[in-house]
């Protein structure tokens, strides 16, 4: 796909409908814009833009958000300001309320959708992802051919080229039957991108063991992933914030940490079973609460 | 009675600030005017083989094209080493090399984009241990042919400044059996003031003289400036400064005026250039990095018999502020305690990277926190308590600075004793849990008040209010809009809404040193007192004609002459003013002020603008932090303040300054980190990574206000607004080697430098190789001379 | 290219192309020079403005995606003539303002954080400025003016709070 320095003006396409947009995008000459809360950057960094952009955040079947059996469905244009509000008091999904209401500024998150999160390609600390990865979160895409379905972790990995033909329309997430918490660390305390972010989904069982774990890392490497050599090794044992430091700290050599800017990757490695470890109180409280 | 000093008045200019009718030099548009674009270099070194503007020139909408054949001179601070464009030589990535103006800002850019320029890259020197390397080769061949400014110190290769300072037998003292040597090394990182408003210019021409209209602190040095980079005279060129959206040094150096004025002058049009986020980020005339190693010879009692100190700054491309501030960093590192004998040399060194300029109490920042760092080293090394130490040998009355001035007042004492109140007052903040680090810091700090030439005229008008004018600029701090106008306005024992401020305009107000160094109250203000005295005066000598009275028995009270006794026999101010229309004229008065031009001991400082300080201002900052163990991170639990401001006129928009200055200081010590690539592109080219701090990165500051320090200021006032910066980083520096029970020894304390420190992780400790050891060495000038020169 | 949209209640009609960011638009062709651009990336929140009741940042809108939109911003939060807001008043009474160029951006934050919780903690009106920078003043004014607001407008809430 060709880039244009900003000096050339984009073309701006808004689709009634999906399927519009779909066919729109379909012979790759056009992105999608949602929020636009990244698209927008690109003119002041010398990114370029594309020829044209299919504007999709106004199109109702993309903003729905709402219940579906046990599945709570997120249109893809939904934004994280929305998310959030939604998602107060939902305990069991703390991890994806605290990953919606704590990312960027409340004027980003009032324009961010979670689409745009999910398929900002070239951005490691997204807050969304592992958030989303440790639910085992399913997206559904559709381009010209029909609708797919696929596991977040394999919509991550096929992103580059998927794009830009394809349209993320919605993510399903099941409510999962224990607890979740979300730890990101920013270098500022007031906030800014996170150089490590853990997401831990935990299912207790009657004898307070560790029946099942999820644990997803982001920003630790270029694109979020899931942990499942720590997962096991938690399996089986008490919710104990200490042991899961200790495990993680054994274990986070599984990890090629990524150089930034921001911080080294030895930082991102050397602060990760505290990461671990701070999701493991908050689910220690809201364990006790129970 | 006017009720101006010492009173918290509303700021005239908040209002509309608030209501977004403020027009700041980014929001004017003249309608038709032409918008600039420049062509800067992408490499950090290099030979221009060719440059062919050609192609920018038939671009559509283009009006003006210029380069260095257009702008021959050489501008500077001390030594006129910087060319308007890059000639032949590129020395730093972000160098302009062309300037376009065109009828669209995106045609501008596409036109800059289209020349072509064809250079041959040289390996680039981007750090000082590189420039200072045997063999390096030098960044500006020509340096012995380079015009000196101001003063006069040595140099050599890509040595661009050498201050140095000898007083008494250094060597004896630190050969004596009886004291411990204690050394410490620091090393600072740049600092980008990031003023929410870029630089920007709008420059037309006018009855063939240049008007320029935009965001600077120093209208008169924009004039000269302009001026020498265009080949016309000063009084060709007027400056008009509107309401500047924040400025904290970088707009004290003029930076883009001469390129819009030469594009002005080319196409016949007005024409706007405004840097982008990333243009500042790049080229802001940063706060310089520095390298510091500094040692003293201090007896079992407690006394500092010896001080040696090394000091290198990081220029940048140009020499710039830099050379100035070599010299200042006597007065700060050497500053603030007695001293036996004293020996320093401190350089300014050419790098490959943007020119650095000044920024809010400028070397001073980093000087304090080497020095108390090394204050806090000496007491941890011979055991002694860091608050009886640093109230055992502070300055006061009568002792010896480091140039051998001496100083009047004891003032750092008192105020070490006002910490203890002001402590004792607070509730202080415990640290949460264990996994936190505690400790705590006090520390001292001298800067001082860049006194220097102001002038002033004050108008009274016809309905009795007066116009205050000059070529002060309002910069977000409050001095020029509501100190100086209260200053005049107590004088005159009028109500301060009675006195109008015209904004800075080289063609209205006489010459002003400019708004920074904390100057514009001491200086404007004594300024326009002497104005406002002089109209009192002629006010009156109208009323004593008026009540048949001596002028000797008249008072102004409440904007009333009085008869002074006889209440009943007055006239008002507005019909003295009346009177005055038809007898003798209007009345106006003017003043002007400048320093006294200090100089210290004959013989002990080499290559120093200020030898001595003339106002000295001082600071005591204390601050409790907890260090996560885990990450790294720094907290600040509370921070506490003495400053000296001479005397307090307005106390609310002090503390203003000091929660503001202190708050950009705990951004510069914790977050706020400027590092550059092979290229010497800053890494960080906006907001994104330029971590400045955020609401909740702020904590409220405690301050005691120090009154009755001797000032040769209107009022007794010193300068509030810079010094509250300067003892930040070491505040919490110390604080944090205090919780941690490591040395801390480089700022910014980034989370994973912390944490590199907490784990002993290798590269975490500051080396400094090229930084020497030995005085007589180190020096360029000629050490046998200045010893031989020198005060024992 | 023709779009219309609806700015601080009056109907306008701009001809930017529709990928230009409406920061431009307010500032350059409507001249409404109180929206302030100073990073164009949604980090420094100058550029923040209503768009549709929604506190955003006017530097990521494309103009073309608020066609038809209603926007706010800081010239219609009082009358010219009439009084402050009662954020804009807690401004100038703390005596916040410094430089002046972040306020117009902030004030629509803390106005968006108004809407939503009427008696916002300390910990929320920092929460509120997550997105904007004021490199004069250290924030405490600004916090301290809101936290103010709370207590003039609900005397009753200062007492028995923490009981
Ligand atoms: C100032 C700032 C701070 C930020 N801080 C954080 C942070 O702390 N944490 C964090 O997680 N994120 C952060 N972000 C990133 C932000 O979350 C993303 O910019 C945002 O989620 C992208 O969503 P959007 O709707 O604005 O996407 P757009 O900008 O519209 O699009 C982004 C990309 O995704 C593609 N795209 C969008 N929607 C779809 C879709 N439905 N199907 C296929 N492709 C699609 C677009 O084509 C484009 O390539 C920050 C951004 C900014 C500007």
């Amino acid at each position: 796909m060709t880039r244009h320095a900003s000096t050339v003006t984009p073309d701006l396409h808004v689709p009634q409908t999906v399927q519009e947009a779909v066919e729109l995008l379909a012979d790759g000459a056009f992105e999608v814009l949602a929020g636009g809360t990244w698209v927008m950057r690109g003119g002041i960094r010398g990114e370029g833009y594309a020829d044209g952009y299919v504007l999709i955040s106004k199109l109702p079947d993309l903003t729905r958000l709402g219940w579906s059996d046990q599945s709570l469905v997120i249109g893809a244009a939904v934004t994280h300001a929305q998310l959030a509000t939604f998602l107060t008091g939902h305990t069991r999904l703390t991890g994806l309320a605290t990953a919606a209401a704590k990312s960027a500024n409340p004027a980003i998150r009032r324009a961010a959708t979670v689409g745009g999160n999910l398929s900002t390609v070239d951005f490691p600390a997204a807050d969304l992802v592992p958030a989303l990865l440790a639910l085992d979160a399913q997206v559904s895409i559709l381009d010209v051919d029909g609708e797919r379905v696929l596991d977040l972790v394999d919509y991550l990995a096929s992103r580059t080229t998927l794009s830009p033909r394809t349209l993320l329309t919605h993510v399903t997430v099941t409510v999962p039957p224990g607890f979740t918490a979300q730890e990101r660390l920013t270098m500022r305390s007031a906030g800014d991108y996170p150089v490590g972010i853990v997401s831990t989904n935990v299912r207790i069982g009657a004898d307070g063991l560790v029946e099942d774990a999820t644990i997803a890392v982001g920003s630790v490497e270029p694109v979020a992933r899931l942990w499942p050599s720590l997962a096991s090794a938690l399996i089986g044992h008490p919710l104990d914030s200490a042991f899961a430091m200790r495990m993680a700290h054994d274990l986070k050599g599984e990890f090629n940490a990524r150089d930034g800017i921001e911080a080294a990757g030895w930082y991102r490695l050397q602060v990760l079973p505290e990461l671990v470890a701070r999701t493991f109180r908050t689910l220690e409280r809201e364990a006790d609460l129970r | 009675m006017s009720d101006s000093i010492g009173k918290n008045h509303p700021r005239r200019d908040a209002e509309d600030k608030l209501r977004g009718r403020t027009m700041f030099t980014v929001d004017t548009d003249t309608g038709l005017m032409l918008h600039a674009a420049l062509r800067r270099s992408e490499v950090p070194s290099g030979r221009i083989v060719s440059m062919n503007l050609e192609p920018a020139r038939q671009m559509p909408g283009v009006r003006a094209v210029v380069s260095a054949p257009d702008a021959p001179g050489m501008y500077g601070v001390m030594v006129a080493d910087h060319p308007l464009f890059a000639v032949d030589e590129i020395r730093y990535y972000g160098e302009p090399l062309a300037a376009v103006a065109a009828e669209t800002i995106e045609q501008a850019q596409a036109a800059a984009e289209a020349i072509e320029v064809i250079i041959e890259e040289r390996p680039p020197l981007l750090t000082m241990a590189e420039a200072l390397a045997h063999g390096a080769p030098e960044l500006h061949p020509d340096w012995r042919d380079y015009e000196l400014l101001a003063g006069e110190g040595a140099r050599k290769g890509n040595v661009s400044w050498e201050s140095t300072v000898v007083r008494g037998d250094v060597d004896g003292a630190f050969a004596r059996d009886d004291v411990t040597i204690v050394e410490t090394l620091f090393r600072s990182g740049r600092q980008n003031q990031t003023p929410l408003e870029p630089r920007a210019v709008i420059a037309h021409v006018e009855r063939d003289r240049v008007v320029i209209t935009t965001s600077t602190q120093f209208p008169w040095s924009v004039k000269s400036g302009v001026a020498r980079m265009l080949g016309i005279q000063p009084a060709d060129v007027r400056v008009l400064v509107p309401a500047v959206g924040g400025g904290f040094g970088m707009k004290w150096e003029m930076s883009l005026e001469p390129f819009a004025a030469l594009l002005a002058r080319d196409s016949g049009q007005p024409v706007k250039l405004v840097n982008s986020r990333q243009e500042e980020m790049q080229t802001a005339l940063c706060r310089e990095n520095a390298e510091i190693r500094i040692r003293s010879a201090v007896t079992a009692s407690g006394e500092i018999v010896g001080r040696e100190g090394f000091v290198l700054l990081d220029c940048g491309a140009y020499s710039g502020e830099q050379p100035f501030l070599a010299s200042m960093v006597t007065h700060t590192l050497f500053g603030s305690y007695k001293l036996g004998s004293a020996r320093l040399v401190s350089q300014a060194i050419y790098t490959n990277t943007p020119p650095n300029g000044a920024f809010r109490a400028c070397c001073g920042t980093y000087c304090v926190a080497a020095l108390e760092r090394h204050t806090d080293e000496i007491c941890a090394q011979l055991d002694f308590d860091r608050y009886e130490f640093r109230r055992q040998n502070v300055l006061g009355d009568g002792d010896l600075g480091p140039t051998g001035d001496v100083f009047e007042g004891d003032v750092l004492g008192p105020m070490l004793e006002e910490m203890v109140a002001l402590r004792e007052r607070s509730t202080r903040h415990q640290p949460a849990n264990d996994r936190l680090l505690y400790g705590t810091s006090t520390t001292v700090g001298t800067w001082f008040i860049l006194v220097g030439p102001s002038a002033a005229t004050v108008n009274l008008n016809p309905d009795g209010t007066a116009t205050l004018v000059t070529a002060g600029v309002e910069i977000g701090s409050g001095s020029t809009m509501q100190a100086i106008p209260q200053i005049v306005a107590d004088v005159l024992q009028i109500p301060i809404s009675d006195v109008t401020v015209r904004e800075a305009d080289t063609d209205a107000g006489g010459y002003d040193g400019g708004v920074g160094g904390g100057r514009t109250t001491v200086s404007l203000g004594a300024a326009g007192s002497r104005a406002a005295a002089e109209v009192k005066r002629k006010m009156l000598e109208v009323a004593a004609d008026m009540l048949e009275a001596a002028p000797g028995d008249l008072k102004l009270e409440d904007g009333n002459v009085v008869v002074d006794g006889i209440p009943s026999l007055s006239v008002t101010i507005k019909e003295v003013a009346a009177h005055a229309q038809s007898n003798g004229g209007p009345i106006s008065g003017s003043g002007s002020f400048t320093g006294t031009g200090n100089v210290g001991m004959v013989g002990c400082a080499a290559g120093h603008y200020i030898g001595a300080l003339d106002l000295p201002v001082f600071a005591v900052h204390e601050c409790d932090v907890a260090v996560d163990r885990d990450t790294g991170h720094v907290t600040v639990l509370d921070y506490r303040v003495v400053q000296d401001v001479g005397r307090a006129i307005n106390p609310r928009a002090i503390l203003g300054q000091v929660q503001g200055g202190v708050i950009q200081g705990l951004g510069y010590a914790l977050h706020e980190e400027v590092t550059f690539d092979h290229l010497g592109k800053s890494h960080q080219q906006g907001f994104e990574t330029y971590r400045v701090p955020l609401a909740g990165d702020a904590v409220p500051v405690q301050l005691e206000v120090y009154e009755g320090a001797p000032s040769m200021g209107p009022l007794g006032v010193k300068g509030a607004g810079e010094v509250p910066i300067l003892n930040v980083a070491a505040a919490v520096s110390c604080a944090v080697a205090d919780a941690i029970g490591r040395t801390v020894s480089e700022i910014p304390l980034t989370p994973p430098r912390v944490l590199g420190l907490i784990l002993e992780r290798d590269g975490a400790d500051v080396e400094l190789p090229h930084v020497a050891t030995v005085w007589r060495d180190a020096v360029v000038a000629d050490a046998q001379q200045l010893l031989a020169v020198a005060p024992r | 290219m023709t779009t219309e949209l609806t700015v601080n209640g009056n109907l306008r009609r701009v001809h930017n192309p529709p990928m230009t960011p409406l920061a431009r638009v307010l500032r350059e062709d409507l001249h409404l020079t109180g929206t302030k651009l100073a990073c164009g990336e949604g980090f420094c929140g100058s550029c923040t403005v209503f768009v549709d009741g929604d506190a955003k940042a006017s530097c990521l809108i494309a103009l073309g995606t608020v066609a038809g939109s209603s926007v706010r911003t800081v010239e219609s939060m009082a009358s010219p003539r009439g009084p402050l807001a009662p954020v804009q008043q807690a401004m100038k009474d703390m005596d916040a303002v410094q430089c002046g160029m972040c306020f117009p951006g902030v004030l629509a934050s803390l106005t968006a954080l108004l809407d939503e919780v009427s008696h916002p903690d300390r910990q929320q009106v920092e929460g509120a400025l997550v997105g904007n920078i004021c490199r004069c003043t250290g924030y405490e004014r600004i916090v301290q003016a809101v936290l103010g607001i709370d207590r003039t407008a609900n005397p009753a809430d200062q007492t028995g709070a923490g009981a």
